[in-house]
């Protein structure tokens, strides 16, 4: 039975009776919507609907949110989560085994030990460096991942990895299946939100909240940092407010004469419905999005007076907003490249850890008081770490680290994942993660398993093939779940 | 029924009830064929019949085998039904297996337990043995889509004024038999816009309007016709609805990749030209379905005719098609692309869901497996899967002899450019490497020369460690820019040098085709057991769907020796188009009036079958259909007969009598109104802005995904995988929707939510929902706001200085309306108080340095409300 073909008749009777209850409609962005209306003779040879409309779990659930800030570049953890003794031993010298470099030019053997000091923290008493020490007052919650594997050395083909669960380009993220696996607990708000940084994009572009080959319904929607922060559901600056206003009481007046002088045509007020659904959503937009309702005391804790990261603070309190409001998943990204110290490490390090550090662990505590923490999982990694050995050797000041997917470190807190505790190991220098891999596939099943899904039903038919997040691979890593 | 009967004796009541059960609620006799069998087709004849074992050894399709029974014994003792174990079962859910999704209703159960009540009789003798062809039964065969077209005089009416053509006659009568009468006729105005959006899709401009309005010659209306008619936008128009049944796309589909299909917008062209000469349509399908039978081998040197055959074959190459894509199993992709070309072909020219019968019997219509197959085989020898032509091989060079021979010229030039720069790398290279060598301590250098200068499979372990150690010592073509930029500019110089000499070759253009190959064996076709091809049956013969055979179907030839080629898609097309197919004209015909009036006279157009529905005026489509071949099979002829009826040009006002008994409208007692659909929108927000680009033909203007993941148009220009610099478009952006690209896996962000069909394979008829992202697109998109922007400037370029004169222009370029003065006046006093807010908040100075005076804004929103309004919506 061919898809596109429809009864039309049966359509203007049911929008007869469903003109006035449209908010069941979805904030379907690219949805060709006609399915939510959509009516066959045969209701069961009609073709799939998909909504936003929440769905229960095929399974037990302890997550039903997820917040990911994306650091991507490759935050170095051998500066910042996964202290190396040996490497301090061997600083300066050359680096005993065999190291895989992306930039031969800049490329030399010789190790560089941690600049910066590590400490035991917290009651699980794990080691963090001196640059993140916001992490170190909420590091109890927190299950730190010292043995990341993806194994491709492009920032592209990593994020991939780490965002669709290969490293092709062109498959649905992570969001997009668990939106379409979960639908959306609001119908006012985008069910899948990406926060974007004021500077630039993040590598891969769009393709980091790209629905691939599911309904575009399950693709994410970009938050911008500035207006109109939603695009098509907050307006321009510069006509928001009174401007908007009138042009839609005018509109209203339009289309009310309109219809006037064709009484009973049911499309037509449909459609000024819609307009009024629309304008609700914007609203809903609106006080999301609405920081000036936080207290100055949760504005401190996200670190609203330190310049530096009060902008990153800004989007984590957002997402914090938006998974409060029943959205499903929320990433916050880092411009591109800025956890990317092929050089001059010294001082970008530092720099970027500024950045997030309090706002990151002012999240986790922020949605622990709130009582969200258990069922909200929050994220907290880049596609990569960085190499032991030394990239640009032109002096200390200028020197860095080549990209290293063999092992890199990342953290997870809430949703059901056991807090207080240290995960996989890497070898002697932090080079390659040797105890307990954990990599994109485990990742991944570890997450479906935590969201309540079955990696076998959640799955999509594209081309009579089934295709699914994980295509069979993965092990949950129970190791780490409370 | 005489329903005294309830008041007598049991026994009485026992015979009353049986007769009840024997009988239909009309009266007639239940019997097997007329009211059981399409049950149990739909439900049972899989397992029970057709899928090779017979389950539980019962085989249903013929009342003298369900009577036989199976391995439980008897499945019915006529005339009771709770005693019959095959209600039993059908009432207790057990069958079909819980697994199957699809249900019997209790209706469907009380109709066979009506049948058994009633003795569960058949019809007429049943044959002896089932073969494909008496496997239909004579009341399958008897649907009314099956039959020969037949043309019969108009009925008689009473309002005789009214009808002004013999389709009129038809409608009245079908309206006065309901108490209905047809609409007054809509006014000139409204007229103009119907005609206008319905034949090109775009407005008409107000001094078309005026004139129009002023002319009271007879015949204004017949000649507004004609006029538009030969305008180069209708076949852009109704070219699109052709490109929706075909499937075209600009892509591949199938997976994620979606490349790009170049020069498919070749057949796109072809469509439009075909539709702006109106070309009749017979040899239109002849053309898609076996043009490159049509042209002598080999193709080279074509002629533009030859070239134009060719390119019609791209119907044939629309199907989403995986088979160029890495990783992607050729053998499921093939068959892929075979079984949805089948599906294109059947939905697109015959209305029937063919491609239902691939695996089963068609579950509600007669179309056997083995009727899918020899479909399939009519196409075997073009779309070969055992000898197949990758998608890029599937071109033919419109390069002549001369151009190729210049080619090879200009490509010597370039060689000499490109052996230079080799040499130059290459010393560009070792320079580096002494560079690099001269850091490093003497006593290494020699020993990392000769490692350097030794193959790589021939170093030793000492050599490689040395490397390994030194790894800055590596350099290669790869990475000489990263020591050398100044080098790598200079090489990249030359290789641009070679590229500008290159591209002064005379461009190579290519035609996609269907051909079948030469000199080898014509592949055979086989019914797969449950559509699987790893499970060949028996060898299948083409030839035209057994239901069709008694409509005097030519056969069709395996091998057709007077031709270079098979000759069965030629035979076929002729067959189909001869005027006595059943289907073909009735479908296209259908097409044709759902496109003007919104809904077809069959309102399922891509189905005709059991599951679809029944035409509302069956004798009207039997006209147009006898009429369409009569003139032809000129389409334009066709739209002329339609739109000069009384039918096409009444009001569309509704009026409660009208809605009472007719609340769909399928009688036309008045015009539906339509939204504009996805393309028509955006064209006629370009077209009243001013910006509307007419340039026609050509490659598809690209469409990118933007900063934030809209598909917008424009040029791709990536940069580490996030969008670059904007690439200038020069107007391009503006072109008609039909010349954008349409890549299945980038829909247009401002047209999508407006119903913008997805190819999977092909759309037969478009659905126009009102959802709310459609409400925030026309509020909030940067489209809409740039077009008011633009819109407001036009106004003022064009209407003077005079507030009421710029809204009143406006007016009219939106709705092709003049407002009266009340609207007037509401639209001076909404300009003003958005004047007086912009005055008091004025904008910030932008980049140019431009001011914008708040008057300009305020029309800007003026013009932003008009263009998301009902009334641009909607025509009437």
């Amino acid at each position: 039975m061919n898809n596109n073909d429809q009864f039309q008749s049966t359509r203007r009777h049911f929008l007869a009776s469903n003109a006035m209850s449209l908010s069941s409609v979805a904030l379907a962005w690219l949805l060709n919507q006609d399915n939510a209306f959509a009516k066959s003779p045969r209701p069961e040879l009609a073709r799939k609907k998909f909504t936003l409309d929440a769905k229960p779990a095929q399974q037990p659930a302890r997550a039903n949110a997820m917040i990911s800030l994306w650091m991507q570049g490759g935050p170095s953890h051998l500066d910042m989560f996964d202290p190396k003794p040996e490497l301090q031993k061997y600083d300066g010298q050359t680096f005993p085994g065999e190291i895989k470099y992306d930039n031969a030019a800049q490329a030399s053997a010789t190790v560089l030990g941690s600049p910066w000091k590590f400490k035991k923290h917290g009651q699980c008493g794990t080691e963090l460096s001196e640059l993140v020490p916001h992490l170190a007052n909420v590091i109890d919650d927190v299950c730190l991942i010292r043995s990341m594997h993806t194994g491709v050395n492009n920032h592209g083909q990593s994020i991939q990895a780490l965002n669709t669960g290969q490293i092709l380009p062109g498959r649905p993220v992570l969001g997009s299946w668990l939106t379409f696996g979960l639908g959306s607990e609001t119908q006012d708000l985008p069910a899948y939100v990406a926060l974007i940084d004021p500077g630039q994009l993040p590598v891969m572009g769009v393709e980091n909240w790209n629905n691939g080959y599911l309904p575009a319904l399950y693709q994410g929607t970009v938050v911008r940092p500035q207006e109109p922060r939603i695009l098509n559901l907050t307006p321009p600056a510069r006509i928001k407010g009174e401007v908007q206003a009138r042009y839609l009481s005018y509109l209203e007046q339009l289309n009310k004469q309109h219809l006037e002088q064709r009484p009973g045509e049911l499309d037509l007020e449909a459609r000024i419905a819609s307009y009024e659904l629309a304008a609700k959503m914007q609203t809903a937009a609106k006080e999301a999005l609405d920081l000036s309702q936080e207290t100055a005391a949760t504005k401190r804790l996200y670190g609203f007076d330190d310049p530096a990261c009060k902008e990153f603070g800004e989007r984590c309190l957002i997402a914090r907003r938006m998974v409060e409001r029943g959205v499903r998943c929320v990433q916050v990204f880092t411009e591109n490249q800025r956890w990317d110290n092929h050089n001059n490490i010294r001082s970008a390090l530092p720099s970027a850890c500024k950045k997030v550090d309090q706002p990151s662990a002012a999240l986790l505590a922020d949605l622990k008081q709130r009582g969200l923490l258990d069922t909200t999982l929050v994220h907290w990694g880049g596609e990569m770490g960085r190499l032991p050995v030394i990239q640009n050797n032109a002096g200390p000041a200028k020197v860095g680290r080549d990209h290293n997917t063999y092992g890199f470190s990342m953290w997870l807190a809430g949703g059901g994942v056991r807090g207080g505790m240290t995960y996989g190991e890497t070898d002697d220098f932090g080079h390659k993660a040797v105890e307990n891999v954990v990599n994109h596939y485990d990742y991944h099943a570890t997450l479906l398993h935590l969201f309540g899904l079955d990696p076998e039903e959640l799955k999509f038919e594209q081309n009579n093939r089934e295709r699914s997040l994980l295509e069979g691979k993965g092990r949950v890593v129970h190791e780490i779940l409370s | 029924m005489n329903f005294s009967l309830l008041k007598t004796s049991a026994p009485t009541l026992a015979i009353a009830v049986a007769y009840f059960l024997a009988t239909s609620l009309s009266g007639e006799e239940i019997t097997y064929e007329k009211h059981v069998r399409s049950i149990l087709k739909t439900h049972c004849f899989q397992c029970h019949g057709e899928g090779g074992e017979l389950q539980g050894g019962l085989d249903v399709r013929l009342r003298r085998l369900i009577a036989k029974g199976g391995d439980s014994g008897e499945v019915f003792v006529a005339g009771k039904p709770d005693e019959s174990l095959l209600i039993q079962r059908l009432r207790d859910g057990d069958m079909p297996p819980e697994e199957i999704e699809l249900r019997p209703t209790p209706s469907e159960i009380a109709a066979i337990e009506r049948w058994i009540a009633g003795g569960a009789v058949a019809s007429r003798p049943e044959p002896a043995e089932l073969n494909p062809d008496n496997y239909i039964t004579e009341e399958e065969r008897a649907f009314w889509a099956f039959q020969s077209v037949r043309r019969e005089s108009p009925p008689a009416v009473k309002s005789r004024a009214r009808a002004g053509t013999l389709i009129d006659q038809f409608v009245i009568a079908k309206l006065e038999a309901n108490d209905l009468s047809i609409s007054d006729d809509a006014d000139a105005k409204t007229l103009i816009r119907r005609v206008y959006f319905d034949l090109l899709g775009l407005p008409p401009s107000p001094e078309e309007i005026d004139a129009f309005v002023n002319d009271s010659s007879p015949d204004v209306y017949e000649r507004l016709l004609d006029r538009i008619l030969n305008s180069p936008r209708y076949g852009e128009r109704w070219g699109r609805h052709w490109l929706d049944v075909a499937g075209y796309a600009d892509s591949e589909g199938y997976t994620e990749d979606d490349p790009v299909r170049p020069y498919v917008y070749k057949y796109r062209d072809y469509v439009i030209r075909s539709l702006n000469d109106d070309k009749p349509f017979n040899q239109f399908v002849v053309e898609q379905l076996a043009g490159d039978e049509l042209v002598t081998p080999p193709f080279e040197n074509l002629t533009t005719d030859q070239a134009e055959h060719l390119v019609a074959t791209g119907f044939l190459r629309m199907a989403p098609d995986g088979t160029g894509i890495g990783g992607v199993d050729q053998n499921i992709a093939r068959n892929d692309v075979m079984a949805k070309t089948v599906e294109i072909v059947s939905t697109s020219l015959l209305g029937l869901t063919v491609g239902c019968a691939q695996c089963h019997n068609h579950r509600y219509d007669p179309i056997s497996q083995e009727d899918y197959y020899a479909i399939r085989a009519i196409f075997e020898p073009s779309l070969d899967w055992k000898n197949w032509l990758a998608p890029a091989k599937r071109r033919v060079s419109l390069y002549t002899d001369a151009d190729r021979a210049k080619s090879a010229e200009i490509e010597a030039e370039a060689k000499k450019i490109v052996d230079e720069r080799t040499k130059k790398q290459n010393e560009y290279i070792e320079a580096t490497f002494q560079r690099e060598l001269a850091k490093l301590d003497e006593s290494l250098r020699a020993p990392i020369t000769k490692a350097r200068s030794t193959p790589d499979k021939e170093r030793t372990a000492e050599q490689k460690k040395l490397l390994k150690e030194h790894p800055s010592v590596n350099v290669s073509a790869g990475s000489l820019y990263l020591y050398d930029k100044k080098a790598a500019d200079e090489l990249k110089k030359m290789d641009d040098e070679a590229s500008r000499i290159r591209a002064t070759k005379p461009v190579e253009e290519f035609v996609r085709a269907v051909w079948e190959s030469r000199g080898k064996a014509l592949p055979a076709t086989f019914l797969f057991h449950r559509g699987d091809f790893e499970q060949p049956k028996q060898q299948v013969a083409p030839r035209e769907l057994a239901v069709l055979t008694s409509a005097k179907a030519i056969d069709l030839p395996a091998n057709d020796e007077t031709l270079p080629t098979s000759g069965r898609r030629l035979a076929y097309a002729t067959w189909l188009t001869s005027g006595k197919h059943p289907l073909v004209a009735r479908v296209i015909v259908n097409r044709i009036w759902l496109n003007h009036f919104g809904r077809g006279l069959v309102p399922t157009p891509g189905d005709f079958g059991a599951l679809g529905v029944e035409p509302t005026h069956p004798k009207l489509l039997d006209w147009l259909a006898s009429e369409f071949i009569a003139n032809g099979w000129s389409i334009k002829q066709l739209h002329r007969l339609i739109m000069t009826s009384t039918t096409y040009r009444q009001a569309s006002l509704h009026h409660d009598e009208g809605d009472m008994v007719d609340a769909d409208n399928s009688l036309y007692w008045r015009m539906s109104v339509r939204r504009l659909e996805a393309e028509v929108l955006r064209d006629t927000a370009l077209a009243v802005s001013g910006e509307l680009n007419n340039k026609a033909f050509g490659p598809a203007v690209p469409v990118m995904a933007d900063r934030v993941g809209q598909f917008v148009v424009g040029k791709e220009n990536l940069n580490a995988g996030r969008p670059g610099a904007i690439v200038p478009m020069k107007g391009e952006d503006l072109r008609r929707s039909i010349y954008i690209e349409s890549r299945r896996s980038r829909p247009l962000s401002v047209m999508a939510p407006f119903d913008l069909p997805r190819m999977e394979p092909n759309c037969t008829s478009r659905n126009a929902s009102t959802v709310s992202p459609q409400s925030l697109m026309l509020m909030n998109s940067d489209f809409a706001l740039t077009r008011a922007k633009r819109f407001a400037e036009r106004i003022q370029r064009d209407a003077g200085d005079d507030v009421s004169a710029q809204l009143a222009l406006a007016w009219q370029l939106a709705f092709a309306a003049t407002p009266n003065n009340e609207e007037l006046a509401e639209a001076v006093a909404f300009v003003e108080g958005q004047t007086k807010h912009f005055a008091a908040n004025p904008a910030p100075e932008s980049k140019d340095k431009k001011k914008v005076a708040p008057a300009d804004e305020a029309l800007a929103s003026f013009c932003h409300a008009l263009l998301s309004s009902n009334r641009f919506l909607y025509i009437d």
